[in-house]
């Protein structure tokens, strides 16, 4: 029998390439995961550790207290060659050709050499006070002199000195490296810039002293105090696995889409199987005929089914692990996960190689069973041409109905709930209704099948009318069809809803926390340019922008408070929210908290505020403000001329947000070289990004799942036209023409398609807003959001594609020629 | 277009000038080279119009792939076919196609009915379409000759042998076409119900006219005919008018089957 099976697999080999793609898409989706998953760790392995790599020892302050007083301590153990406390601050830095100024954070470079884990793109590190060496994003070049500001942490006393850039510091790939450019100065000028306290001190072994050794020495050293003592390596694997909690919840999230991946498969490749034995119905019987017993037939064929999974399988492993490299190459490691060459695991090879035969051997046994009764008269018996009925088993009916209720009942309780546990019931839920719902499909599918079936039969004539009865005539197989299109097509379509819920509700997070996307004050005492409101207003990228007033006024307890003034109806068109930040009406002073208690009022008591001679009472109101806020007439009334104190701007959405607040920030510089930029305006941005690419790639990843059902459509109408050859046959010698035989097989595809299409849409819909109310329930306000664009091109697309999964086989279709009708 | 008012002068003999159907040195050849064989080794036949001819002739004789080719279901590798004045073999197959449904029925010896189509849809399939709309005086004289009145609703599953035949009958004739070609209609049928669709199809030519071609190799089921054509070998080997069944036999024996 091992002849037969290998002369079988060598007879349809052209068949099996069709049908063994269903299994390499899969594997290699697994297999293209778990790679990624690895080479994300090892990337930010490398990186993060690239500071440690010459690091002995690192010594962290648990309590955020000082270190500097251990180095001497320290300096004294054993192997101990160096200690460098890591002294951090921030400034303000004005780079020549911009003048505004840009906030840049501060960190100490060692002198002994192991320690200095910078890698340099241009010039040297710092040796002396006065010199710097700045990251890439502080766009400043080696020669530079940066005009530097610096604050004294205690007394808040302003210093401006200056500093030339000596080196440019490479920190791509650095996932700390963060939204900020960064300094590097010696421990020196670092304290001159303010920086107190070290919390971390590194620490660099004498040669040949054993890394754990120290380690263990400094902790012996320093027994009794808050601190947390780690090698080198230890370091690095800590920060790493800190950065890499992100990853790690986005690959279980992919190995949940790969689980879907090779179920979708597992349902291709049960029906492909289907078809190959369909079409040897004959060879099987005729083998029975001359004395296979079907024991042998049945191992025969399954033996097929194991070396086409294992062939499959390792076509697989080698594309997931090429998908990985592509993937890695084209994201790099400038990207949220940072990837760096590929590192394939074995055991993601072993994964991939079983599971790809695994599922291959099993979707293979219910067809082979079914293949195996095959009675060895049936090699002399015309086909059957009586339709299949299904029967459907009642089991599956009360599981499935079990199920989908309990699962949406679960899904409630997650909805309810919020939080932790409120996910995980959703999640559990969600997970099993679905399961249900697959089980269901077997029953719902094919009546509404048929009900779309009297619709296209209206509409598109015999072709249409006969497609409509085809779709339905084996209930089964078009179920399976369905409903592996379906599962795509459904968490397709839950993903793109809940990311787009989970954008909007976190975008609307951030503006209820930062209402004012930019916003330029004085920075000092003296006030801003009259006519800079307006000149702000008019940059290119910016929206629209206000001017607050400020004054100094004498408040309830005697003391002098700083008070700024707004306009309530131009601050609401410039502020995204106004949820935690209400612009004051007239006769209202917002109190910041801290305000309210040391003027010892509550939401509306009275306030009166006094300036000079001139006084006023106004009813207080607490909201999130640095400055008691009242509204711009009453500030005028008080103190009538008050000049600028800020500008708060709105930023267009459509401009890059990183460029239109430099141009603001050298435009304020110009101005007012005091003034002060700040604002979320990159954050929101930096915001969209994210959720934008891994919508994409998700969506890219689901779109594997559904080409994978897409070729099952395929399959099971090649089936189908095999099994119907002598109905074709009649059909053409009755006067259907070959365009209208193509017609047929394209409306039963597009049929069976469309409506697993409309169905997962309408289920994955409901997923998403479920998923996503349980998800950011305790996050605040929830925003439900439906992409209808987004979801009418995932239905138009499954759709078309299932038209174009009819090519092949409709071609096929209208090769029969008239002859076959009476031929059989 | 179903009655050819001329024909062109010097193409066709003009005995056969009445002929529903005709072909002129009609081969059909399979294979090439060395293993060719002639399944039609040049036959020149002609079929009167309303009249029930049979083609008979022992198995391989090439009855079947005569009709075939009569009926442009099958192409002829040398040689003309003309349905009245129109010659199939210069048709292509969009033509021939289109033809086959407005001029041609069809009754097949089994599978002639769509399993997913009820008797009533399968009766109207072909003038569905050529999109055209029945008669239905005739739609229901048709159904009610061939008694299938209760049986419209029916699947084909639902059906009887005999019914199911009958319902390809109706649907053969219901487009009035210019010749209906059967093709061993009675070959899975117990005797009852294929001296059934037989009475019905010699009716048909008797009392509408209608051109009927049926190829059998059933004595019996060739005496119902006006003429029986004899095939053997890919060749003509005669013919009997007003044939019966012992005449039939007979003239077998005299071809060896």
């Amino acid at each position: 029998m091992r002849a037969v099976t290998l002369a079988s697999l060598r007879a349809h080999a052209a068949r099996l390439v069709a049908s063994t793609l269903a299994i390499v898409i899969a594997v290699g989706f697994v297999v293209g995961t778990l790679v990624l998953n690895q080479t994300s760790r090892d990337t930010l392995l490398q990186s993060a550790g690239a500071q440690y790599v010459d690091t002995a020892a690192v010594v962290t302050s648990r309590d955020g207290s000082s270190l500097a007083g251990d180095v001497g301590t320290l300096a004294a153990q054993p192997g101990v060659r160096a200690v460098e406390p890591s002294w951090e601050t921030s400034v303000q830095a004005v780079v020549p050709g911009s003048t505004g100024a840009r906030y840049l954070t501060v960190d100490s470079v060692a002198t002994d050499p192991a320690l200095r884990w910078q890698q340099l793109s241009a010039g040297r590190l710092p040796t002396a006070p006065g010199e710097v060496a700045v990251s890439e994003r502080a766009k400043a070049a080696v020669g530079d002199r940066l005009e530097v500001r610096s604050y004294d942490t205690t007394t808040g006393e302003e210093t401006t000195s200056a500093a030339t850039v000596v080196g440019v510091v490479d920190l791509r790939g650095d996932p700390t490296a963060g939204l900020y450019g960064q300094a590097f100065v010696t421990a020196e000028q670092a304290q001159q810039w303010g920086a107190t306290d070290p919390t971390e001190l590194r620490i660099a072994a004498t040669p040949g002293a054993d890394d754990e050794a120290v380690a263990d020495a400094v902790r012996d050293a320093l027994t009794g105090q808050s601190v947390t003592v780690r090698t080198g390596t230890g370091q690095a694997e800590q920060e790493a696995a800190d950065l890499s909690g992100d990853t790690l919840a986005l690959t279980s999230v992919l190995l949940v889409f790969a689980t879907v991946a090779v179920l979708v498969a597992g349902l291709v490749i049960a029906n492909t199987f289907a078809v190959l034995l369909a079409q040897r119905t004959r060879d099987l019987a005729l083998l029975r005929c001359v004395g296979a017993t079907s024991r042998q037939v049945r191992r025969s064929v399954l033996g097929e089914a194991a070396l086409t999974g294992l062939a499959a399988s390792v076509v697989g492993v080698a594309a997931g692990i090429g998908l990985a490299a592509g993937v890695s190459a084209l994201v790099g490691s400038d990207s949220p996960i940072p990837l760096a060459g590929v590192s394939v695991p074995l055991y993601a090879v072993v994964v991939g190689v079983a599971v790809g035969t695994l599922t291959t051997l099993v979707a293979a046994l219910a067809p082979t069973r079914a293949a195996t009764r095959v009675a060895p008269l049936a090699a002399l018996r015309p086909l059957d041409p009586a339709p299949l009925r299904s029967r459907g088993g009642v089991l599956r009916l009360v599981a499935g109905l079990l199920l989908a209720v309990g699962g949406a009942a679960l899904m409630g309780l997650g909805v309810v709930l919020g939080g932790e546990d409120g996910v995980l019931a959703a999640l559990a839920g969600g997970t099993l209704s679905f399961l249900g719902v697959v089980l269901l499909c077997q029953r719902a599918v094919p009546p509404v099948v048929a009900a779309a079936g009297r619709l296209l039969g209206g509409l598109a004539g015999v072709p249409g009318r006969l497609a409509a009865g085809n779709a339905t005539r084996n209930p089964r197989r078009t179920a399976a069809t369905a409903t592996a299109l379906l599962i795509g097509v459904t968490l397709t379509t839950a993903m793109v809803v809940g990311a787009s819920s989970t954008r909007e509700t976190a975008a609307a997070g951030l503006d209820a926390e930062y209402p004012t996307d930019v916003v330029v004050d004085s920075g000092g005492t003296d006030p801003l340019p009259a006519a800079l409101p307006g000149r702000l207003a008019a940059l290119d990228g910016v929206t629209r922008g206000t001017a607050l007033t400020g004054a100094t006024l004498t408040g309830p307890d005697g003391e002098e408070a700083f008070v700024e003034g707004i306009d309530p109806a131009a601050a609401a068109q410039v502020m995204r929210s106004t949820t935690k930040l209400s612009p004051p009406a007239l006769d209202t002073v917002l109190l910041p908290e801290w305000q309210a208690q040391s003027w010892g009022v509550a939401a509306g008591d009275p306030v009166t505020l006094t300036a000079g001679d001139r006084s006023r009472t106004l009813t207080a109101a607490i909201g999130d403000t640095e400055v008691p806020l009242l509204a711009a007439a009453d500030l005028a009334g008080l103190s009538p001329g008050a000049p600028v104190s800020a500008v708060w701007l709105r930023l267009s959405a459509s401009a890059d947000q990183e460029e239109v607040v430099d141009r603001v920030t050298d435009l304020a510089g110009t101005d007012a070289p005091l003034a002060r930029v700040t604002g979320l305006a990159s954050e929101r941005a930096a915001l969209d990004e994210v959720v934008d690419v891994l919508l994409l790639v998700v969506t890219g990843l689901l779109g594997i799942a559904v080409v994978i059902a897409l070729i099952g459509v395929g399959n099971t109408l090649a089936l189908s036209v095999v099994e119907r050859r002598q109905e074709s046959g009649l059909l053409r010698a009755l006067g259907l023409t070959r365009g209208q035989l193509r017609a047929l097989l394209a409306w039963e595809s597009v049929l069976v398609a469309g409506v697993a299409a409309v169905l997962g849409v309408a289920l994955g819909t409901a997923y998403g807003l479920v998923g996503a109310a349980s998800v950011l329930g305790d996050v605040g306000e929830i925003v439900l959001s439906v992409p209808w664009l987004q979801v009418l091109l995932i239905v138009a697309v499954a759709t078309v594609a299932g038209l174009l999964a009819s090519v092949l086989p409709a071609r096929r279709a209208a090769r029969t020629p008239p002859v076959a009708a009476i031929a059989g | 277009m179903s009655v050819p008012l001329m024909t062109v002068p010097g193409e066709a003999p003009a005995s056969h000038q009445s002929a529903a159907v005709r072909a002129s040195g009609l081969r059909k050849t399979y294979g090439t080279g060395e293993t060719a064989v002639d399944a039609l080794a040049g036959v020149d036949v002609a079929f009167a119009r309303s009249a029930f001819t049979a083609i008979m002739g022992p198995s391989g004789s090439g009855k079947s792939t005569l009709m075939h080719c009569l009926a442009g279901l099958d192409t002829a590798t040398a040689g003309q076919v003309w349905l009245g004045d129109t010659e199939l073999t210069r048709l292509r197959d969009e033509q021939l196609t289109t033809l086959r449904r407005e001029r041609i029925g069809f009754v097949f010896q089994s599978f002639n009915l769509l399993p997913v189509l009820d008797a009533r849809e399968n009766i109207l399939l072909p003038m569905q379409l050529a999109g055209q709309r029945p008669d239905s005086n005739w739609f229901d004289a048709v159904v009610a000759r061939l008694g299938l009145r209760d049986r419209l609703r029916h699947r084909p599953h639902e059906l009887s042998g005999g019914q199911q035949q009958r319902v390809a009958v109706a649907r053969a004739l219901l487009p009035r076409p210019d010749v209906v070609f059967a093709d061993e209609p009675t070959g899975n049928l117990d005797s009852r119900a294929g001296a059934e669709v037989l009475d019905l199809l010699r009716s048909s030519v008797r009392e509408t006219g209608q051109t009927v071609v049926m190829v059998t190799h059933d004595p019996v089921a060739a005496a119902y005919a006006d003429r029986v054509v004899l095939l053997a070998d890919g060749r003509l080997a005669g013919e009997i008018e007003q044939p019966t069944a012992d005449s039939v036999i007979d003239a077998l024996h005299g071809l060896g089957a």
